[in-house]
């Protein structure tokens, strides 16, 4: 039954829904401050911070998690949560890896993006159809990938290596870019065009702002939360292979506690875990952030377990104020 | 006398031989009357003598100091094998891995021997769990791999092998379980030392005969333990980078703080360099066992070292994400005086035995997870001993210390290394290319 507050609010949403995207950048400078700060803080801390080879490092070591973080983003932003990236990264690399014998990278490569593709489906059709918490939906298929990531491969490693056109995804270059590097770049683009310029990324805000309310004005929200967990399972296929690739290496146990890494860049890059808000330019931003920090303190020599506390105290920092002053904390 | 002059007739021929002769004939050369054991646990000894009386490096010190490796080292057993074992390389039996489906040449199966066939009493079954953690780890399945095979070649032995995930409770709980069944036997690799004292100590007090493997429980009354060699290990690394090059700039990247395998390989490490001056500590990880961790540190160290010329990896998985990140910065020859960054190395996966054929990574430690197959021999004589059909194996069951693989083969303080080619126990998936 509709209550008049629900009508109120339903010829509210359109204009909510435009601020939200209009305003989901609107916290990105905060970050922007925070990062130049760092470049800043890195560049005397050691004078080489600036360094076209230490550029190279940092992008090259957040462009897989930003790529699964874009995706991550997404699902956020619609209100869910999708915990089960790194296992969808994993299986879908196995899946892909276990055809490295046929010589043939579009099977290969093919076999990882639809595996990332399927298992999104699967989750989307969990959450949005059959209505599981996402939560608890994509903590089950985190469990059930790597699962099936050790079956499928007996828990040995796979390696690459005769698959070119595979390894340049994660070591190639054009015109001096690196391949991940650029694909950061190129996803990141789209994502923001996605989010901020289509049809689809209203949806995307209005679903996470109000699911009945969205639903109410005619956006099918079963459809558009089953999308973007698709989109959100081939971004992190495509990060795995980045990753394999760059090492030459499927390793079936691997990138454990990504998806936990990808939730903390997802969140520091201000998306709210209740949905509605988030920006993928914030998400690019946060990433460089967790890259610049680990790159810093890895060159000044400061332990892992160190880092880890570093790198969460910074990830307060810079989320605690923004949810201050919307009230979220006291 | 006459063998020696066996051994110096082959060595001569080695060099003139063609190459398929020369695993033979280094084998045989390696045959030393001590073993390799005993002989590298004689430099342990003079290390680590050497290391208490005095550590002239101030930053080698310190670091050893920092991270309390003594307090480590010298509660790591060392001592001689059970029943005056001399291991040589070249023994051993070969076979495909029942878990793996890899072919595996498992170095220990003439230590400890039982005959194929029934053991004890042939009219009776005996049952046997083994539990370990890690159907997801290559060195974890071979080891599950050797025990396995054991377990078939005597019909009346029923081996239930399960994965306790890195869950010491499950371990605990199928522990319990294997109790209230009444096994006969009980085989664990345990991930940590004190969540599984008391499940062994309940087996215990059940009279049913339990075995480590690898690693140690807090346990007094374990019936045995099968253990590694990490000191070897680490001692190795340091006697190759002394002999390779009387100076060096080293990066770390360590396994967890406090495990076991790091504080003995990079105590020991330490315990071997820390008397000559020319070696300067740069950085120091823990990457966890984490290749992408090790790619990672090594990567941001490259850029904030210009003059690294040595990395030294207290693990395999450290060691190739620590190559792949001086390839992937094309810094291999970025030595000081233009020489390649010396990598140092741990376990005989076969990735690693490729890298030290194509002389990217120096030298490497075996560490062989072949060892399931004594812990299996030894829990089948703990339970003869309790019918009176034996004697009971002892209960610090020392695996023979093996000697470090080089791409080229040579003499360390006594030490014959071997190359890949002449090491046919590397385990884990070939890597192609």
């Amino acid at each position: 039954m509709t209550t008049m507050e629900d009508k109120v609010a339903d010829r509210g949403a359109p204009s909510r829904t435009f601020d939200m995207v209009r305003q989901a950048g609107s916290g990105d400078l905060s970050r922007l401050a925070v990062l130049v700060v760092l470049v800043v803080l890195g560049q005397i801390i050691t004078p080489a911070f600036l360094s076209l080879g230490n550029v190279h490092v940092i992008l090259m070591a957040v462009a897989a998690i930003g790529i699964m973080a874009y995706g991550m983003t997404l699902v956020v932003i619609t209100g869910e949560i999708d915990l089960s990236v790194a296992g969808i990264a994993i299986l879908s690399c196995v899946v892909g890896g276990l055809l490295i014998p046929t010589g043939s990278a579009v099977l290969v490569i093919g076999a990882t993006l639809a595996t990332g593709l399927l298992v999104g489906l699967l989750n989307g059709v969990l959450v949005a159809a059959i209505g599981i918490p996402s939560l608890i939906a994509t903590l089950g298929m985190l469990g059930i990938s790597r699962a099936l990531a050790n079956i499928a491969s007996g828990g040995q490693a796979l390696y690459p290596e005769p698959i070119a056109a595979y390894l340049w995804l994660g070591r190639g270059a054009v015109a001096g870019v690196p391949v991940p590097v650029l694909l950061l770049a190129i996803l990141g683009v789209a994502a923001i065009l996605l989010t901020r310029y289509s049809t689809f990324g209203r949806a995307l805000y209005a679903t996470g702002g109000n699911v009945r309310a969205a639903a109410l004005s005619g956006i099918n929200t079963v459809a558009v939360r089953t999308v973007v967990f698709m989109i959100s399972g081939v971004c992190a296929a495509l990060a795995g292979i980045l990753e394999c690739a760059r090492l030459s290496y499927i390793n079936p146990a691997g990138l454990e506690g990504m998806e936990l890494s990808v939730l903390a860049v997802t969140v520091l890059g201000g998306a709210a875990l209740a949905g509605g808000s988030g920006s993928i330019t914030g998400t690019l931003v946060a990433a460089v952030i967790i890259g610049i920090v680990n790159n810093l303190l890895n060159q000044m020599g400061v332990s892992i377990y160190l880092q880890q506390v570093v790198t969460a105290a910074v990830i307060l920092a810079v989320v605690l104020p923004g949810m201050w002053r919307r009230g979220i904390v006291k | 006398m006459l063998e020696l002059s066996r051994r110096q007739l082959l060595r001569s021929a080695a060099a003139v031989s063609a190459l398929a002769l020369v695993p033979v004939t280094s084998l045989l050369a390696q045959a030393d009357d001590k073993g390799v054991h005993t002989i590298l646990n004689e430099l342990i000894k003079k290390y680590s003598d050497e290391a208490k009386a005095s550590m002239s490096n101030e930053e080698v010190a310190a670091l050893f100091e920092k991270d309390g490796f003594r307090d480590y080292l010298d509660v790591y057993p060392v001592g001689d094998l059970a029943g005056g074992f001399v291991w040589k390389p070249g023994m051993g039996a070969t076979f495909t891995g029942p878990h793996s489906k890899l072919e595996i040449k498992s170095p220990f199966t003439d230590y400890l021997p039982l005959p194929e066939g029934p053991v004890l009493d042939p009219d009776k079954k005996y049952r046997i769990g083994l539990v370990f953690h890690g159907f997801n780890h290559p060195w974890l399945i071979s080891l599950a791999d050797t025990a396995s095979w054991e377990a078939a070649r005597h019909p009346n032995i029923e081996l239930e092998v399960i994965d306790a995930e890195f869950d010491d409770n499950k371990m605990g709980q199928v522990i319990d379980t294997w109790i209230a069944k009444q096994y006969d036997g009980i085989v664990l690799w345990p991930s940590r030392e004190a969540p599984m004292g008391p499940p062994v100590d309940r087996a215990i007090a059940a009279g049913i005969p339990t075995v480590s493997l690898d690693r140690r429980t807090s346990s007094e009354v374990i019936s045995s333990e099968v253990l590694g060699n990490f000191y070897a290990n680490g001692l190795q690394q340091g006697l190759y980078l002394k002999h390779a090059a009387p100076d060096g700039n080293i990066i770390f990247n360590r396994k967890d703080l406090g495990s076991t395998a790091d504080s003995i390989r990079t105590g020991a490490f330490l315990e071997v360099i820390g008397n000559t001056p020319g070696y300067k500590v740069l950085a120091n990880y823990h990457t966890n066992s984490q290749r992408t961790l090790a790619f990672k540190s090594t990567a941001d160290a490259l850029q904030a070292f210009k003059d690294i010329s040595v990395s030294f990896n207290t693990g395999g998985e450290e060691a190739m994400g620590a190559l792949d990140a001086i390839r992937e910065a094309n810094r291999l020859n970025s030595a000081p005086g233009g020489k390649k960054i010396m990598i140092l190395a741990n376990d005989d996966a076969r990735e690693v035995l490729k890298e030290i054929r194509a002389g990217n990574i120096d030298m490497v430690s075996p560490y062989t997870p072949l060892i399931g197959d004594i812990g299996i021999r030894a829990v089948v004589m703990h339970i003869g001993a309790k019918e009176g059909k034996n004697e009971a194996p002892p209960k610090l069951i020392m695996t023979p210390n093996l000697p470090m693989i080089t791409r080229e083969k040579m003499n360390i303080e006594g030490i014959e290394t071997l190359t890949p080619d002449e090491w046919p126990y590397a385990y884990g998936p070939e890597a192609s290319g």
